[in-house]
């Protein structure tokens, strides 16, 4: 006989599979009610352990920390709730700095212009005058060594 | 307000013991039916317990079967991964491949003999009820990881398809499939041991 092919969505089918997995689920509960004495006690331990470590857990962490999340791999992820005013003062850094760098570009620029504004006065003030710069011949005479 | 509102959901020590002394026993058999061990079960118990109790506290009550399963789970293959038996890792992985072969046995037809056997008082004696509910756990240890996972969730813990789907991060198609071959597996197993009449 051609063996038959399972259909998961046979109505019939689930709920004989249905019932038929209760009747062992129920065997199972009574497996698991009939625990040995030992076993019990070990595992009424370990509930009681788990509770103090997350009393101690939560007594560890500093004052207005808190557990804010769990990540997937089960880690806590600590912190406190933060207010207007703790979110300000964590842009505060940044502020600085970017205050800092404006400040310094600012400085820099200034120098530069003193710098080229003392160059033209000493030129403009000088008895010879600027053009004389670009005359061939005076640039030979200023590049010749002295006699 | 809506912090309030968040933090009166949060389950209280007395609802996180309850729920633990409500659920601890299932989870130290689902634990030896993985790891066949009693001494490795209570450890993997033990690690889940405290994982939630620890990093889970500011979790609502109503989310905490759901949570403690899915710890479970991870506790279980980290337990696998500690132990480095390469073997056993290697079967425990193959395992959560599943299979295909259900042979040519008649599924329909077993399924009503084990509902029989089940279903009726002809067990009532302690000495062959015993016997049967060894024959049902060893069945259930044997089960490929997946299936067994499945199995175990949707009709011991009563999740519905879609909370079985979660916990075990697969699709609900995934858990009807993994279900119907416990299930099947099961009852030939069951069968193949010799509990084909009530």
């Amino acid at each position: 006989m051609k063996p038959r092919r399972q259909n998961f969505d046979d109505p019939a089918l689930l709920g004989l599979q249905n019932r038929l997995a209760a009747s062992m689920s129920g065997a199972l509960s009574q497996s698991a009610h009939a625990l040995p004495h030992e076993v019990i006690e070990r595992l009424r331990f370990a509930r009681e352990q788990s509770l103090v470590k997350a009393r101690e857990s939560r007594l560890a962490l500093p004052a207005g920390l808190q557990v804010l999340g769990v990540s997937t791999s089960g880690t806590a992820l600590l912190g406190s709730m933060p207010s207007w005013w703790q979110r300000a003062l964590s842009v505060l850094p940044l502020v600085l700095l970017v205050a800092g760098l404006l400040a310094i570009q600012k400085f820099s620029a200034r120098e530069q212009m003193m710098a080229a504004a003392d160059v033209d006065a000493v030129l403009l003030t000088d008895q010879l005058p600027p053009a004389a710069y670009s005359d061939p011949g005076f640039g030979e005479y200023l590049r010749s060594p002295p006699p | 307000m809506g912090l309030h509102a968040a933090e009166s959901a949060l389950a209280t020590e007395k609802e996180i013991s309850d729920f633990l002394k409500s659920v601890e026993k299932r989870a130290f058999k689902r634990a030896v039916y993985a790891v066949r061990g009693d001494d490795a079960a209570l450890d993997i118990v033990q690690d889940a317990m405290i994982k939630l109790t620890v990093s889970y506290s500011d979790r609502p009550a109503a989310e905490l079967p759901m949570l403690f399963q899915r710890i479970l789970s991870n506790a279980t293959m980290d337990w696998f991964r500690r132990e480095k038996v390469r073997s056993r890792v290697i079967q425990n992985l193959s395992d959560f491949e599943g299979s295909d072969d259900d042979g040519d046995f008649d599924l329909l037809e077993s399924l009503q003999v084990m509902e029989d056997t089940f279903g009726t008082e002809s067990a009532a004696d302690a000495v062959a009820r015993a016997q049967m509910l060894r024959l049902i756990e060893s069945a259930v240890a044997e089960l490929p990881g997946r299936q067994r996972e499945a199995f175990l969730l949707r009709y011991w813990e009563e999740f519905d398809v879609a909370e079985t789907a979660a916990v075990m991060g697969c699709s609900e198609g995934s858990v009807k499939t993994h279900c119907s071959r416990a299930v099947h597996a099961l009852a030939k197993a069951m069968r193949d041991k010799g509990v084909d009449k009530p």
